[in-house]
């Protein structure tokens, strides 16, 4: 395992990290205003990345074309892997999700899964089933030397670009009216209303932003990989949904580290031998059970009541966590006397379980330490991530932004 | 008597703010207690702790001395709690039958695959309930007879609607009835007819613990009354008692005002 | 919910009641009417082959369109019935599939009878469904749709990369016909002929028997307390458990037996088309599936199951009738398919036959409070904020 390899694998997961990253962002957005999955967004970056393709090739480009005339190019094929998107994701919004606004979360997402299909069927239609792809150009294949180790120049300007994009739009939802706009409409529709914001055009707003990212996301991914496939939406889509739920759905920050970790996940997960994953592992574990010994007690007995709190009290609390099983399972099948307790143990055993888990994980990982998982099982990564972390944890890293009124 | 509700120092807040503060009060048998109290006081916080939708942070809650405290609602209303809620939860898309037979679930056991073949245990059972359903709906007379039972439940009253909560709840036999806010939103001549079938549910030996606004049900129907104020008990006793003690005006009208009445 | 208050009340005239009464007998009258029509022309449409009128390619489409009104009826548990949107379906079908094609085919050299065949599959179906229902079932309504879809994508991508087990993307052949007995005697060949099931007409019957009786529970079951706790979770889950429902204990039950009707339909599906492969439990499968419950009505047995058959039967027979190619073909039926599934929700969610409930308040019941009905069927989460203080 050398410095080498890992600085590779790092600088690829983050580029993919960021490519999910530009994607989720929408997912979150239109998540934190409406509470609604939108499931086409998938669909809306493979429309940005094909009209991106095809402008670049009614262009004519190709490797011996003067950088000037790429730059040009690119610029125009950046102008309508934008528009395009904006506009359809606009469309969508008015003629799929707005006769919907109101219906709890089942129904919209329906909705959005029919034009998710409308959209790869158009696409189909309309290119052609066949990938499109890109003559190699300079650019994409140029590479750089950095920190000693042979970069694409692509993958760094990838990083650059979406990393100003998501600086830009954390200004926009923080600092500008429009953003205090979206804030206020994800808070309370009802109330933003009568406080006299146009919701409707927010919420237009809301997507026609997160269409433009996937947008350029669809542009970098056609760059980057040269051609791209009438269905790939489906899988980027749902990595970027799970970035964005990994992050804390709603929240931008969140988006954006969760879409890192996982491209890092995937790309680590298949280019390192297990032996080095296993430390990632060790280090789940590690705050696993500082969870369990420190961090949850900790937190019940802050919920004690004055006149309860006596040191035997707290130490049976202690007790029950920081020695499961035995305690824990002890105070589980014991009759019940005290609420908190009995809570508590419950709490303790779940934990434990968790824990144990991981450190058995670990411990096959060790074992197998020099074989890697084979990169067909890639993306079952990400669906495994997704469904650990709903499961789990589903506020995820960052916890969700937009939380249900308390 | 037999105490039937104890709560013991019970406490539970939402981030820094007390919802409810070392509460303790009891719930004998037979008994009509209410809680008053202004909005946000911690009424419907309590009701939510009792009936499992909540578990208290610290204390606990026994029900014929036995602790439901942080037990799964479901696993508190098979042992005896049921509830009402204060913005009408009913099925609305099922009909007024179905809304009570559904609240006999607990103290039914037809198994699925009895279910599917229809079995002549299953058919029993059903029957069974559906007598018991008529009974509880006759208790509310005119309101719920012939065709009514089988529209929705979304096609009734707003006070209908309030019945069939109670109706529904009522359907499983329970030890203890809570009620939250069973007249808000009715008229003057129907919460009095609420007021009257109250009555008659404690004369069928019903015990119950309701959340009230309307002073005139209240003080109609309640053996003891509790007022809360800031997630803390502040008085309890009679009506008489507890509406003209100085903490209880003071927490509806400020302080100036109890000023003035003392 | 304050703004569904206030309707209809005193509307109960007596007049009103007598008409509403003749009414719901007349439409309690054509239901067996309907019923009985309805499986007197799917029982009669194989006669049109015996005497040529129809093609036999036009029966294997029968078959095919009746396995997946048992799919439908399966999903139609747990989406209709208590409201928890399933996108993995189709890798319940896949478990059956499987399951049969391993029990008996060359692959591993194993028949094993027919009935234990469809037993096992049925049974290793609704173990996947017990497991995956263990750690989501506490997830609300649009996670929990997530998570099924990552499921079935999880079970497509493993039977693609588990080659030793699945032959991989090449798929399983030669899965024997179905017979009724392990071991063929020679002496009974002439009679055992009569014991396996080989021949579309055969498969159409048998099916059809499956789908009938199945509906038939099925409905027994909807009308039990069983169905009305799963109803009364998809009305309002906090309701529920508060009138002594175990939420997840229910759910379990309902994704377990939905699980095991998609492992029994891919059983069927596994034994009639001989051949199996990963492409058959695509993504777009489980849409195809959740669009047939959504046309047919959420919650509605003879609904799921026309939906089944308009979805799958009628583009077959337009695709035979015109003679396009498949893949040109596919790319249409999908598109209207997502057409379809965008209108329905917007226009008539409840669906082309709707569940009892809507038929009769659909003539009693103004408009205005039809709509909030559609808006408050699948309404899980609506009342959660008004629990908090």
């Amino acid at each position: 395992m050398s410095f080498d390899h890992i600085m590779s694998v790092t600088i690829g997961g983050l580029t993919v990290g960021m490519i999910y990253a530009l994607i989720a962002l929408g997912y979150t957005m239109v998540y934190g205003v409406l509470k609604f999955i939108n499931f086409a967004h998938g669909e809306v970056f493979t429309v940005g990345g094909y009209v991106a393709a095809f402008s670049l090739l009614a262009m004519g480009i190709d490797a011996s074309t003067p950088w000037l005339k790429v730059a040009g190019a690119i610029a125009l094929a950046l102008v309508a892997a934008v528009t395009v998107p904006m506009v359809l994701g606009f469309l969508i919004e008015r003629i799929a999700y707005r006769p919907l606004r109101g219906r709890s979360r089942i129904i919209p997402l329906l909705s959005a899964i029919g034009v998710s299909i409308v959209l790869q069927q158009l696409i189909i239609i309309i290119f052609g089933p066949k990938p499109v792809t890109i003559p190699t150009l300079a650019l994409s294949s140029a590479s750089v030397s950095f920190l000693g180790v042979n970069v694409r120049v692509l993958a760094l300007v990838i990083i650059a670009v979406s990393a100003a994009l998501m600086i830009g739009l954390t200004y926009l939802v923080k600092s500008t009216r429009i953003g205090k706009a979206m804030r206020a409409t994800s808070q309370d529709m009802e109330a933003a209303e009568m406080m006299g914001i146009d919701t409707n055009r927010t919420i237009a707003f809301t997507f026609l932003v997160g269409s433009a990212l996937a947008g350029i996301g669809g542009l970098l991914v056609v760059m980057y990989y040269g051609s791209l496939k009438y269905d790939a939406g489906f899988l980027y889509g749902l990595k970027a949904f799970t970035a964005a739920v990994l992050g804390g759905i709603g929240n931008i920050p969140g988006a954006v580290v969760g879409a890192i970790v996982l491209g890092m996940t995937e790309t680590y997960g298949v280019s390192v031998d297990l032996g080095f994953l296993a430390w990632f592992v060790v280090a789940g574990l590690v705050l696993g059970l500082y969870v369990q010994m420190v961090r949850v007690p900790n937190r019940r007995l802050a919920h004690i009541a004055a006149d309860r709190r006596t040191p035997e009290y707290e130490r049976s609390i202690m007790n029950v966590y920081r020695l499961t099983p035995y305690h824990g399972i002890k105070t589980l099948l014991a009759e019940r006397t005290d609420a908190l307790l009995s809570v508590s143990a419950v709490d303790a055993v779940r934990l434990m379980a968790g824990n144990i888990f991981l450190a058995v994980l670990a411990a096959v990982m060790f074992i197998n330490s020099s074989a890697r998982i084979d990169t067909r099982w890639q993306p079952v990564i990400a669906f495994v991530v997704l469904m650990v972390i709903l499961m789990f944890r589903p506020s995820g890293i960052l916890g969700e932004a937009v939380t249900e009124k308390v | 008597m037999e105490p039937v509700l104890e709560l013991q120092d019970v406490s539970m807040s939402f981030g820094g703010l007390k919802a409810v503060d070392s509460l303790s009060f009891t719930v004998r048998e037979n008994e009509i207690v209410s809680i008053i109290g202004p909005n946000g006081s911690g009424k419907t916080t309590t009701f939510n702790l009792i009936s499992g939708l909540y578990e208290p942070h610290s204390g606990d809650i026994l029900l014929k001395g036995e602790s439901v405290a942080g037990l799964r609602p479901d696993l508190v209303h098979n042992k005896g709690i049921s509830r009402t809620f204060q913005s009408l939860r009913l099925f609305t898309n099922m009909s007024v039958l179905e809304n009570v037979l559904v609240g006999m679930h607990s103290v039914t056991s037809a198994g699925p695959f009895a279910s599917m073949l229809r079995l002549p245990s299953v058919r029993r059972e059903e029957k069974a309930m559906y007598d018991k359903a008529q009974e509880i709906l006759g208790m509310f007379p005119g309101r719920f007879s012939g065709p009514r039972q089988h529209q929705p439940a979304f096609s009734l009253s707003y006070a209908n609607r309030r019945r069939l909560e109670i109706a529904r709840a009522l359907a499983s036999d329970p030890v203890l009835l809570l009620l939250d806010e069973p007249v808000a939103g009715m008229n003057p001549a129907e919460s009095h007819e609420v007021m009257e079938q109250i009555r008659m549910l404690r004369e069928k030996g019903y015990t119950i613990l309701m959340i009230e606004h309307d002073m005139h049900v209240v003080g109609g129907v309640s053996d003891r009354v509790i007022a809360m104020d800031h997630g803390v008990k502040i008085a309890e006793g009679t009506y008489d008692e507890v509406a003209n003690d100085p903490q209880v005006v003071e927490a509806y009208l400020g302080k100036r005002a109890a000023d003035a009445t003392a | 919910m304050a703004t569904r208050m206030e309707t209809s009340s005193g509307r109960g005239t007596a007049t009103a009641h007598r008409g509403a009464a003749v009414r719901r007998i007349a439409s309690a009258m054509p239901a067996w009417v309907w019923w009985l029509a309805g499986i007197a022309i799917a029982a009669g449409f194989p006669l049109l082959n015996v005497i040529g009128v129809v093609e036999t390619a036009w029966l294997r489409v029968g078959v095919v369109s009746l396995i997946f009104a048992l799919l439908a009826l399966g999903l139609n548990i747990v989406m209709g019935e208590t409201g928890l949107l399933n996108l993995g379906y189709i890798a319940f079908f896949a478990f059956g599939a499987y399951t049969t094609a391993l029990l008996s085919s060359p692959k591993f050299e194993i028949h094993w009878p027919f009935l234990a065949v469809i037993v096992a599959s049925t049974l290793v179906a609704m173990v996947a469904g017990f497991l995956i229902s263990l750690p989501t079932l506490r997830l609300r309504g649009d996670y929990l749709a997530i998570v099924t879809l990552a499921f079935g994508e999880i079970v497509r991508l493993t039977i693609i990369n588990l080659v030793p087990l699945t032959n991989g993307p090449n798929g399983i052949t030669g899965i024997y016909p179905p017979r009724l007995f392990a071991d063929a005697k020679p002496a009974l060949e002439g009679i055992e002929a009569w014991f396996i099931i080989d021949k579309p007409l055969e498969y159409y019957y048998l099916v059809l028997v499956c789908v009938v009786v199945l509906a038939v529970l099925l409905t027994n079951l909807k009308n039990s307390r069983i169905g009305r706790a799963w109803n009364a979770l998809r009305e309002d889950e906090l309701a529920a458990i508060s009138s002594g429902i175990t939420a997840v204990r229910a759910k379990m039950l309902s994704v377990v037996l939905s699980a095991g009707i998609a492992g029994f339909a891919g059983s069927l599906f596994a034994y009639y088309s001989n051949v199996i492969s990963p492409e058959s439990f695509l993504f777009m499968q489980s849409v195809i599936v959740v669009c047939m419950v959504v046309l047919g009505g959420m919650g509605s047995i003879p609904g799921v199951m026309l939906g089944a058959i308009a979805l799958q039967a009628l583009p077959q027979l337009i695709r035979e009738a015109a003679g396009a190619a498949r893949s040109d073909f596919e790319v249409y039926r999908m598109l209207i398919y997502g057409v379809l599934i965008v209108v329905m929700v917007i226009v008539r969610p409840e669906g082309l036959l709707p569940d009892k409930i809507f038929r009769r308040e659909a003539h009693e019941v103004d408009p205005r409070e039809l709509e909030m009905t559609r808006q408050s069927l699948f309404d899980l989460e609506e009342g959660e904020k008004d629990l908090e203080v």
